[in-house]
């Protein structure tokens, strides 16, 4: 249909076609649509000013147009047509919807927060733990409903209460075996005994003593404390504390030994020796954080008679009985008889108790760099052996044998009755003690029972190098000087101790105080003329720079016990006396000058 | 299991120790050997305390713990040993 915009003529620049008759009544297909700009009955106005250039012609077609529309009556050029738009009659229509439930819902965040969910990312542990309770607790009540008749009218509430106590219950049990529950136990124990001990613990390290600010003040604390500060302090011991628990109470202490990397642990072998007949020993691992019970204990088979520590492996720890046997436990497991390894089994072990271990390093004579450490005992059967570890079991090879010495003192005129009766016995007589030279490890001293003290080395298994005499009876222990060389301390049941020095035959000193026998004697590790000693009845210490006559301090043997053992403490000016109670007790020696007595004195 | 009882019972006769609470998660006491009362009243207070002390440290490192708690006063003292699963709070009064 040909399309006439008479008026549409404003804007457009286009060029007007000629248009002919036929291309008039050519059938020209327009299609209307609607664009983004134009919608389909876009009719734009124009407004042409009076005033334009082309406003003539215009004007001249608007006034035609007006006769044409004038005349259109008649005109059959001009058809009238109306046209109505449909208005679709409205309708309303209602919709409800559920209401929208608003929840305030807030929370803190903290940084731990942040950081636990984005390191556990299965934080759906903690959902399903919450879920299960609740059906745990259901099934509770489900089973307590059938089975309990006549309960049955209790109500949801009690039976809750006791579901959330069989939880309770299950949970206990759990908690109790966990491992973690028990080294809480342990570290729980610690701390209050700390509390309970802190004075005496705090004394020992040499730290000053904290008074309690709130404790009640004693009356006569006052006056005793200006006495002792204007008496002139002589040195004396002081008794800290003892270790001592159910178990050990009865047997007798028979050597206590120090960790060699840990020195706050203590073993301590206990045992009978009164009796006979062979009752079972027992050793005791003592931390200081704990003087009320041992960190492990050890059951052993017969009585011990002698522990050491290894210092290659800090957890091992040599323990030598009465019957001869010798076992190497190790103290890290809490298991008793893991990691245990007996000479039971050895064809060369000993017979009789084994008075003195020792581990020792050694250096390896060819590389002379590795120093390998091996053990040492000395036994009642007159052999010192070095020990190494083969096929689950201990080996051993001799290093000496203590043969009994001609009794070449009695020559002149006295009766020899020595020589007839060394056929009859056997040609060994038991040692009881060894020790190992502080620099040269090779070369050791071994005390006998008949009062000798050999000085013997490693390489040399014929001979003793050279022989002291002096003692007359068994000489209970010999020790080298820690600090000064070629010196050692012997101790014997003469009452004597004597002080010898390397390339002597006699003793340079002997010092006597009581008509006892001496236990036992240790060097301080701190001073050089300082050593300890423990005869049955008391402790003396003894200072030679002081005095060469008189023990510096004497601490009495509580009534009805002896004295047997004695160690010092590294580090510290303590020293630990084990008794015949199974008490092994710490003294401190006040003589320095930072421990203030009248502290002590509150709180014994 | 005996180990553990017995260290308990140890615990228990040291000096000065006044009782010993075990505490599961939920704040439930599980083992006590204070009356009643003195219990769920030292449980529901010390998991509130700490809740705010475990918080505390972690907030300042949280790859920290709280391991041991101890509250000293005039009259004793509660240590609590804090753990995933349970509190142990000892009480004790260490000038006895």
């Amino acid at each position: 249909m040909p399309v006439n915009f008479p008026d549409v003529q404003g804007k457009r620049d286009t060029v007007k076609e000629q248009v002919t008759e036929d291309m008039l009544k050519e059938v020209i297909d327009l299609y209307i649509s609607e664009t983004d700009s134009i919608s389909l009955l876009d009719i734009p106005s124009t407004f042409v000013s009076v005033d334009a250039d082309d406003a003539e012609p215009i004007m001249e077609r608007n006034n035609q147009y007006a006769e044409a529309c004038r005349s259109r009556m008649d005109n059959d050029k001009y058809v009238d047509q109306s046209v109505q738009t449909l208005n679709g009659a409205t309708k309303n229509k209602q919709v409800q919807s559920d209401s929208i439930v608003m929840v305030d819902k807030a929370t803190t965040v903290t940084s731990w927060d942040v950081y636990d969910s984005l390191i556990s990312p299965d934080t759906g542990n903690n959902a399903s733990g919450w879920v299960l309770s609740p059906v745990m607790s259901l099934l509770a009540c489900i089973i307590l409903l059938c089975f309990s008749s006549a309960s049955a009218a209790s109500s949801l509430k009690e039976v809750e209460a006791l579901g959330n106590s069989l939880n309770a219950e299950s949970d206990l049990q759990l908690i109790m075996l966990s491992e973690k529950f028990q080294h809480c136990l342990l570290v729980m124990e610690r701390s209050i005994l700390g509390n309970i001990f802190q004075p005496q613990l705090a004394a020992y390290r040499q730290l000053p003593v904290i008074e309690d600010p709130e404790s009640p003040v004693k009356p006569g604390m006052g006056e005793q404390r200006e006495e002792d500060a204007e008496s002139p302090r002589s040195p004396a011991v002081v008794r800290l504390w003892a270790f001592s628990c159910e178990l050990s109470r009865g047997s007798s202490v028979s050597s206590m030994a120090w960790n060699k990397k840990n020195p706050d642990l203590l073993a301590v072998g206990y045992g009978e020796f009164g009796s006979s007949n062979q009752k079972p020993g027992l050793v005791c691992c003592w931390s200081l954080k704990n003087p009320t019970w041992p960190e492990r204990v050890i059951r052993c088979d017969s009585a011990v008679t002698s522990l050491d520590f290894s210092s290659n492996n800090p957890s091992q720890l040599a323990v030598g009985m009465q019957d001869g046997s010798i076992a190497i436990y190790n103290v890290k497991s809490r298991d008793n008889k893991a990691c245990f390894i007996s000479s039971s089994g050895c064809p060369n072990r000993h017979l009789d108790p084994v008075w003195q271990l020792r581990w020792t390093q050694q250096e390896l004579s060819l590389t002379g760099e590795e120093k390998v450490e091996s053990l040492f005992s000395v036994a009642a059967d007159g052999r010192i052996s070095k020990w190494f570890v083969s096929n689950n079991g201990l080996d051993c090879i001799d290093l000496m044998k203590l043969k009994k010495s001609h009794n070449t003192k009695k020559k002149a005129g006295g009766t020899t009755t020595g020589k007839k009766t060394e056929s009859v016995l056997s040609a060994l007589t038991p040692g009881l003690c060894f020790d190992f030279h502080p620099t040269d490890a090779s070369v050791y001293l071994v005390g006998t029972w008949e009062g000798l003290i050999h000085k013997c080395s490693c390489s040399n298994s014929q001979q003793f190098l050279e022989t002291f005499k002096k003692h007359f009876c068994p000489v209970n222990h010999v020790t080298w000087s820690p600090l000064s060389p070629d010196v050692f301390l012997s101790c014997s049941a003469d009452w004597t101790i004597q002080l010898w020095k390397q390339d002597h035959h006699k003793p340079v000193l002997g010092f006597t105080s009581t008509q006892r026998t001496v236990c036992d004697i240790k060097w301080s590790p701190k001073w050089a003329t300082v050593f300890g000693a423990v005869n049955e009845g008391q402790l003396e210490i003894w200072d030679l720079n002081s005095s060469i006559l008189d023990p510096v301090i004497v601490q009495p043997a509580a009534a009805g016990v002896k004295m047997n053992s004695l160690l010092f403490a590294p580090q510290t000016d303590c020293v630990l006396v084990g008794d015949s109670d199974g008490q092994v007790t710490v003294y401190q020696s006040i003589d320095s000058p930072n421990l203030l007595f009248s502290n002590l004195t509150n709180f014994f | 299991m005996a180990e553990v009882e017995e260290t308990l019972k140890r615990i228990q006769s040291q000096n000065g120790v006044q009782g010993i609470i075990i505490v599961n998660t939920e704040g439930i006491p599980i083992k006590t050997t204070l009356d009643n009362a003195s219990t769920v009243q030292y449980a529901g207070l010390i998991h509130q305390l700490v809740m705010k002390a475990r918080s505390t440290v972690r907030d300042i490192d949280p790859q920290n713990d709280l391991t041991f708690l101890r509250v000293r006063s005039k009259k004793n003292e509660i240590m609590i040993a804090p753990d995933k699963d349970y509190f142990l709070i000892v009480i004790q009064n260490p000038s006895d």
